[in-house]
């Protein structure tokens, strides 16, 4: 099956204007890279990480320095004209559109640069701006609109086009939670209303990677570092479940250290509260129902059971050497 | 401290305004802006003149013209230039808020901006004046030029520029995407009114009364008078009438009109420019874009 | 059915001349700037001629001359610069994106912006004729239709391959359109005939559309506008047809060229130049 996206060792270079100005820039190093059609795919990488340069040349706005690109098929060189037709970008912040025109005007003046019959455009502004909560604003000039309203306005102008891919540059850059939320479950149903389509998303929030995110690519210093579901990169970190335990007083705590996958155990007595605080480091999951069985056999009762998993942060730190803050 | 300040922000504008206005170091700019422009502006003129008289720029109406013209410079830059600051700023670079509220006397911030286009004014002036003199005959004699008057019109009339740009920066503040319409206009008032390429004699006698007022009018003549004093004598001798409509007027007569006429408009600038900063703030358009 | 490539260009046409159009209602003050400032531009030279004691044609010259400015400044800077000034904003690159003609976007902006444009060039000529007394002969009302429409088909398909210049600079922009403003003044013989200036400059600056649209207008507004004519009528509007189709395709291909060129070196996007 055709990949809506395909990169095959794609780089871009920025050379600087003049000498003086400095040494060129290697945004992008051989990036290779398959989006299949119906994927929210993620893109995850710090500040200056290459995630707005792949952005751009997937959407036509930059040529690669070398490798390919293809977008629905389509060569990012040669068929920019037919990409454009199948494709729509939004990026966090932006300012886009004319101050002095309404909220509707201007996504309606949008529309019409894709062709859209003002007809139809003007039904479906109506239906996402309800979709967005914005229908309220639909006549106030863009230029009175907060920054959560601005990007909501922002985000219906990417969809109003109906793409088939859609690029989201950071979308819920500095938004309130319900902002961002709205934007997050937009972009969800989108896509299982419209299960072919595809959304190509960077970001810098670990959270909603992972909660969007069908796959995840780790890219830093222009390089793909990993590129898998949240779950898989989750697994590829190689750190120890703690299972913290609350249990009613043991008999015997000693013992629990002797199960397979136990890598260190420690234990203390809360005598205030009749507890044993059970601490286990292991080194897979093998033993859990050894240890649970144990503490039930020796007739104690469990209060409370916590297990610590790696987060996509921990991911993020090994890939890249550092975190996103 | 205060003036230490202002002059600090004076320098650190007049430093902005290098990097992005002239930067002689950038020899498109400098032949944009100190050459192209104010020669063709010029040489209009003079193919007008030429269509009428067929080339004889012997009479001193000639360099009656072609010197006002140049110096009309000024006028048009400096006032375009202190609009434009606050229009640049506020709808390009959308850098007018930050510089807005930072702790720093915002007319310094202008009048270092607009420092650095009377600079670039000044070379478009001079080498102007240089091409009259050896291309076409200008009547201007380095001998003959009254330096003292030259010095005295010469910084009353900058100031006198300086503030009614400051007026026109905060009308700016206002109006949507005119600022260019504004000061080309306000300028194109002054060359109708101040006799800076024909006398204020050829106007009729309602808009010489307002030519009186003006005091570009009598900035334009004494910098005349300084820079081609023969010129004027012969214009004046030239016709039975007073020519200029300010032969009868003194050097020492226009000194005190321009200082006066600063003092005057520098109070009305800042009250102008005041009222439109608070209307401005009160209807949120200091940081507003009105681009379409 | 999907809509034809003409019809899908002719929306985004009207939808780019939407906030000019709506921009001129809602901010009446345009009216003002534009119809009153520009006269003294006019009157200053006008009273130079009068002051000479030329001849009266020479002052309706100067009104004609004036009114046609309106159209240069809008060519120059509410279409070509107008690109450096989206790309600021942040549209150019919604703009490259859309599945259009970027010509489509350009026309729609000198479409909008046309009616304040021609408010002010109509209220420089009315407004300059009545106070200087200016009698307009119209010899050939077919052919003035012709010329002017020719002339200003020419002009902003110019306007267009200037504008392909205007998406890849910075600040140069600003400082190019200034650069463009007198000399044009000068070269097309706004306010004065242009075969003054010498049978190989007219020649040169007939590349510029509005100096034979304006030498053609002269003929035709004015009894003795043959008499300082650089060319003839019909010599003129078959020139001006031959630079229609000139600019016209110049600016499809350098717009594709500045595109791509743009793309290649990241300029397209690149703000704050």
């Amino acid at each position: 099956m055709e990949a809506a996206v395909e990169t095959k060792s794609l780089s871009r270079v920025f050379e600087p204007k003049k000498k003086k100005e400095g040494k060129s820039v290697t945004a992008l190093d051989s990036v290779d890279l398959r989006i299949e059609g119906g994927e929210l795919f993620g893109l995850l990488g710090p500040n200056g990480a290459g995630k707005t340069t792949l952005l751009k040349i997937l959407s036509t706005l930059l040529l690669p320095t070398s490798g390919k690109a293809y977008v629905a098929g389509l060569d990012v060189e040669s068929q920019f004209s037919a990409i454009r037709q199948k494709i729509n970008m939004v990026s966090g912040g932006e300012i886009s559109g004319y101050g002095l025109l309404t909220v509707k005007e201007n996504l309606w003046m949008f529309s019409q640069f894709y062709g859209i019959k003002s007809k139809v455009a003007l039904q479906r502004i109506d239906e996402m701006l309800k979709d967005f909560g914005l229908s309220e604003k639909k006549d106030a000039k863009v230029r009175t609109l907060s920054t959560g309203e601005r990007q909501k306005m922002n985000v219906i102008r990417g969809f109003i086009t109906d793409p088939d891919i859609i690029f989201l540059d950071e979308p819920t850059l500095g938004l309130d939670v319900n902002a961002s939320r709205v934007i997050r479950s937009y972009m969800i149903d989108w896509l299982k209303d419209h299960p072919t389509k595809t959304v190509v998303l960077t970001t810098h929030y670990m959270v909603e990677a992972d909660e969007l995110c069908d796959r995840i690519a780790i890219i830093d210093n222009g390089r793909i570092l990993a590129c898998d579901t949240p779950e898989r990169l989750k697994k590829m970190v190689k750190m120890n479940t703690t299972l913290s335990m609350d249990v009613t007083r043991l008999k015997d705590a000693a013992v629990l250290g002797s199960f397979s996958g136990v890598e260190n155990f420690t234990f203390t007595e809360d005598g205030d509260k009749g507890l044993t605080r059970l601490r286990f480091v292991m080194r897979d999951e093998s033993g859990v129902s050894d240890i649970i069985s144990a503490v039930l056999s020796q007739g104690s009762r469990i209060e409370s059971l916590q297990k610590t998993e790696p987060t996509l942060e921990d991911v993020f730190i090994k890939m890249v050497g550092k975190g996103l803050e | 401290m205060a003036v230490m300040n202002d002059l600090r922000t004076m320098k650190n504008a007049a430093w902005l305004g290098w990097q992005m206005e002239a930067n002689w170091a950038d020899p498109f700019l400098f032949a944009t802006y100190s050459i192209v422009k104010p020669i063709s502006a010029t040489l209009i003129l003079v193919f007008m003149y030429m269509v009428v008289t067929g080339g004889n720029t012997d009479n001193p109406y000639f360099s009656y013209m072609f010197v006002g013209n140049a110096l009309y410079m000024y006028v048009a830059e400096v006032l375009f230039g202190v609009t434009w600051v606050i229009h640049d700023d506020r709808e390009h670079y959308m850098t007018l808020k930050q510089v807005y509220i930072a702790p720093i006397n915002f007319y310094a911030y202008i009048l270092g901006r607009s420092a650095i286009k009377i600079a670039i004014t000044t070379a478009g002036v001079i080498i102007t004046l240089v091409f009259g003199v050896l291309v076409l005959g200008v009547d201007i004699f380095l001998d003959d030029v009254d330096w003292l008057l030259l010095l005295g019109s010469v910084v009353l009339g900058m100031g006198c520029i300086c503030v009614l740009g400051l007026a026109l920066g905060g009308i700016t503040f206002l109006t949507a995407r005119h600022s260019i319409g504004i000061n080309e206009g306000v300028a194109g008032v002054f060359y109708v009114m101040s006799g800076i390429i024909f006398p204020i004699t050829a106007l009729p006698a309602w808009a010489q009364s307002i030519s009186k007022v003006l005091p570009i009018t009598y900035w334009m003549d004494s910098m005349r008078r300084a820079v081609m004093p023969d010129a004027m004598a012969e214009l004046s001798t030239a016709a039975a009438t007073d020519v200029t409509g300010l032969g009868g007027v003194s050097d020492l007569y226009i000194m005190v009109y321009l200082a006066i006429s600063t003092a005057v408009f520098f109070a009305l600038s800042l009250g102008v420019f005041r009222f439109a900063d608070g209307v401005a703030r009160r209807k949120g358009k200091i940081d507003w874009t009105t681009a379409y | 059915m999907s809509d034809g490539w003409i019809i899908k260009n002719l929306r985004a046409v009207k939808g780019r001349a939407y906030p000019r159009v709506v921009g001129a209602q809602r901010e009446p003050s345009w009216v003002f700037f534009e119809v009153l400032l520009p006269l003294f531009t006019v009157a200053a030279y006008a009273y130079v001629y009068q002051f000479m004691d030329a001849r009266q044609e020479l002052i309706g010259y100067v009104v004609l001359g004036g009114a046609m400015t309106a159209f240069w400044l809008n060519v120059l800077w509410s279409m070509a610069a107008q690109f450096y000034w989206e790309k600021e904003i942040g549209n150019l690159q919604l703009y490259m994106i859309a599945p259009i003609s970027r010509m489509s976007i350009l026309a729609g902006m000198a479409l909008g912006g046309m009616f304040s444009t021609t408010v002010n060039a109509a209220s420089t000529l009315v407004i300059g004729a009545l106070i200087f007394n200016i009698a307009f002969h119209v010899v050939d009302p077919v052919m003035l239709i012709a010329i002017f429409m020719v002339t200003m088909v020419a002009l902003y398909g110019m306007g267009m391959m200037f504008a392909s210049l205007y998406m890849l600079f910075g600040r140069e922009a600003y400082h190019m359109s200034n650069l463009l403003t007198e000399p044009v003044y000068l070269a097309s013989g706004f306010y004065f005939p242009v075969k003054y200036l010498g049978v190989f400059a007219a020649a040169g600056a007939s590349f510029i559309p509005i100096t034979l649209g304006l030498d053609a207008l002269r003929q035709l507004f004015f009894t003795s506008g043959a008499g300082d004519a650089f060319l003839s009528l019909e010599l003129e509007l078959g020139l001006l047809l031959g630079l229609c189709a000139l600019f016209m395709v110049l600016a499809h291909y350098s717009l594709r060229y500045m595109e791509y060129l743009g793309k290649a070196t990241g300029r397209l996007t690149l703000r704050w130049q």
